[in-house]
């Protein structure tokens, strides 16, 4: 073997792959078509616009900064690459009083104005594709606001009788005390010996980002890889129920 | 080879003194500051894995927050320790394989210490919440174009030593040398210029990373390691490589292979659905290098198992083979598709990492620091009982992260599947592998302490003046010496050219 041949053979080997996994892809996927709803499969038909809701650029930014991808992922795959559809609070909601049941996989318009997708590492936390709706569905479904709801959680997790055994960091440097002159600040989290814990303005963007995490709106099927509904059963997702409103 | 007239057994050795004697800045100074930078990661990792379990530990500051901790931790291992011992090991094998002397010396040396520069202050930021978020990738954009353009300026002596080497055999170990060459500025640069320059598709800027994770783990330690005991093996043993034909099976299913692997950490995310699958087949496959190039190397080392157990770099080499055959067993495992779903998102994937950059990469990467320090220093190590406790606590420490990391990773899946119980019950079962995991790298703390205090003992040149090797056998017979290093591997401690005074060093 001359040198030639071993420098053709490496360049060859290497070169093919990376243009056929990296570099093709990438660029074909830097433009998206939009995809359609067809009558057929969906009950309506028209182009599908994805929603994005509530300020996600310096949000996600604090999501990336902190690292919370080591525990948390943002990924519902489908059924055969894993179960996260089944839970009943991940992919969506099980029961959700209007829309009845909207879990579904994620795609690739779920993660837009985001630059780079926090697909995340491990889950020793639980998903957060729909954690936007998880805290105002489930979380607050007794009245209570979702965002003092996720800056308590922010502040100590363990404070929350229910999540005592959670392993999520607190974020007490995210937050401001306050002495209290007069009246208790409105946004006050928790109010303690005439002090006030008032959120800063990282917590405040990170709240709005987690918000905004509500993956859970009707697709065009040919998006959507949901098992064969078994005879009889409701349907998996209502087609032409209202776009989620946030 | 060069004409038979400059290859008497004086002349060589004078050869490999002066190479040595060229690269002894450079190479000490990638050995040392690898190995501060392996004290930080370890220090980084024990505080970031007791935050799993015991989340209000050191809980007040922001820049101890798990989730920045854990990435400077990985950042550290991986840019301070193992690529900078990587450095060190290419530069000098290659040197060494090549029989040039190293030219440029000061240039190594200054790119050395912009290569550090760079990784300190990417690891402040990361600290101070200006991390990216992108796993291995976190250091903020300044830091990639410094890192690349001094790796550059590490590397190209290197490919102009295999240019103008005298003519003829090329050794197994520069194929690698030379793949690793090029393959990490390659890796290196398409990701971080696709991610950081290009707008591009956020979701494919995820998988381009998880590919650039695997390709730096497979292209570059793998090669490296692999050329490093293909170079430690035979000459210690004194011993041909086992079969010439498993040698070229080995390399050329690597290269044919690895470059397909990493995408299977997105399976199921919204890219082409033919990126994750050929990911998992071609980590699958990659035990195929493996096992070539781990029963290759076995087989040499095993016509000489005095040898083996006598020699402290081959202690260590050989356990990062073992290491190698783990690698690509574990990669068989995690990756088929009745594991997958479970364990791409447990802490099996963080035991993969550590037991390729650690099990397999940092084995190798001790192995030959124990082997080149004492040449490059003309000092030979104080005490084989240093090297015995860092060796035996090392593999335990190593042995335990990756058996908790790997096995819990499969009890966490189990839980993260069943999707019928509460999240909870998953992180749960996550919850004693975590405390395993701190106690561990408790464990690999204090193996490399015995490390440290003996490498700074040489750094400060207070290692033995002997030509006697140090050695880690009972019985220390006099023939041994010999034998340990290899025919070409005696160290005459007085000075090159000292063992035969009458030798004319001027005479090529």
């Amino acid at each position: 073997m001359s040198f030639r041949q071993f420098a053709f053979g490496l360049t060859a080997s290497f070169g093919i792959a990376w243009l056929a996994v990296v570099i093709v892809p990438f660029f074909m996927m830097r433009h998206l078509k939009p995809v359609e709803f067809k009558e057929a499969a969906d009950g309506k038909e028209g182009i599908y616009f994805p929603k994005s809701a509530g300020r996600v650029t310096n949000g996600a930014e604090v999501y990336a900064a902190n690292g919370c991808a080591h525990c948390h992922s943002q990924l519902i795959r489908p059924v055969y690459a894993g179960n996260d559809l089944g839970r009943p609070d991940w992919a969506g909601l099980k029961n959700d009083e209007e829309r009845g049941d909207t879990r579904r996989q994620s795609n690739i318009f779920d993660y837009q104005g985001e630059k780079f997708a926090q697909i995340g590492l491990s889950r020793l936390g639980p998903d957060l594709s729909n954690v936007g709706r998880r805290v105002e569905k489930i979380y607050c479904k007794d009245g209570g606001d979702p965002k003092s709801w996720l800056l308590s959680h922010l502040y100590n997790p363990r404070a929350n009788p229910k999540l005592v055994t959670s392993k999520c960091p607190s974020f007490p440097f995210f937050f401001e005390t306050k002495e209290i002159e007069g009246q208790v600040p409105a946004n006050a989290i928790t109010v303690k010996d005439g002090e006030a814990v008032v959120p800063g303005p990282e917590a405040l963007v990170l709240v709005d980002y987690l918000l905004s995490l509500k993956r859970d709106d009707a697709v065009p099927a040919s998006m959507n890889h949901l098992p064969p509904v078994p005879k009889g059963a409701p349907k998996p997702a209502a087609p032409a129920a209202a776009a989620p409103q946030g | 080879m060069s004409p038979a007239t400059s290859q008497t057994p004086v002349n060589d050795a004078l050869r490999r003194a002066e190479i040595d004697l060229s690269l002894r800045h450079p190479v000490m100074f990638f050995f040392t500051s690898g190995a501060a930078w392996l004290a930080v990661a370890i220090l980084l990792g024990i505080v970031a894995s007791a935050k799993t379990h015991s989340p209000d530990f050191l809980t007040g500051w922001s820049w101890l927050t798990y989730g920045r901790v854990q990435s400077a931790h990985m950042n550290a291992l991986v840019y301070g320790w193992a690529c900078q011992a990587a450095f060190g090991a290419l530069i000098w094998l290659m040197a060494r394989l090549s029989r040039q002397e190293c030219r440029a010396a000061g240039i190594i040396l200054v790119a050395g210490h912009v290569w550090n520069l760079a990784i300190s202050l990417g690891l402040i930021a990361i600290l101070a919440g200006g991390g990216t978020g992108m796993p291995w990738m976190e250091f903020p954009a300044f830091a990639w174009v410094p890192m690349l353009l001094s790796y550059a300026a590490i590397a190209i002596w290197s490919m102009v030593q295999f240019k103008v080497r005298p003519a003829g055999h090329v050794f197994i170990s520069q194929w690698y040398i030379l793949a690793a060459l090029i393959w990490f500025p390659w890796v290196f640069a398409s990701a971080h210029l696709l991610i950081h320059a290009f707008a591009g598709n956020p979701v494919m800027a995820a998988a381009i990373n998880a590919w650039y994770r695997s390709a730096m783990l497979l292209l570059f330690f793998v090669p490296t390691g692999i050329a490093a005991a293909y170079y430690l093996i035979p000459k210690v043993t004194g011993r041909p490589v086992y079969s010439y034909s498993l040698s070229a099976l080995g390399f050329w299913s690597l290269a044919i292979i690895a470059p397909w692997a990493g995408m299977q950490k997105l399976a199921g995310a919204p890219i082409p659905n033919f990126l994750p699958y050929l990911g998992a087949a071609a980590t699958i496959l990659f035990a195929v290098p493996c096992i070539a190039v781990g029963v290759n190397l076995l087989k040499t080392a095993a016509g000489a198992p005095e040898t083996v157990a006598n020699s402290p770099s081959l202690h260590f080499t050989i356990m990062g083979v073992f290491g190698l055959l783990i690698l690509g067993a574990a990669s068989v495992f995690l990756n088929n598709p009745a594991i997958l779903p479970g364990t791409q998102f447990s802490m099996a994937n963080y035991g993969f990492d550590i037991l390729g950059v650690y099990g397999f990469f940092s084995f190798i990467a001790f192995g030959v620091i124990y082997f080149v320090v004492p040449r490059i220093t003309r000092r030979e190590w104080l005490s084989s009982r240093l090297i015995k406790m860092h060796f035996f606590l090392s593999l335990y420490g190593v042995a335990l992260v990756v058996i908790v990391a790997l096995f819990g990773g499969a009890m966490q899946g189990i839980g993260l599947e069943d999707y019928k119980m509460p999240a909870e019950d998953a992180s749960m079962r996550a919850y004693p592998y975590a405390v395993a995991t701190t106690l561990a790298w408790c464990f690999l703390l204090f193996s490399n302490v015995f490390f440290f205090f003996h490498l700074t003992l040489m750094w400060l040149r207070l290692g033995r003046r002997s030509s006697h090797p140090t050695l880690l056998g009972v019985h220390h017979a006099d023939d041994l010496h010999d034998a340990a290093h290899g025919p070409e591997g005696d160290i005459d401690n007085g000075g090159p050219g000292t063992v035969h005074p009458d030798s004319h060093a001027h005479s090529h």
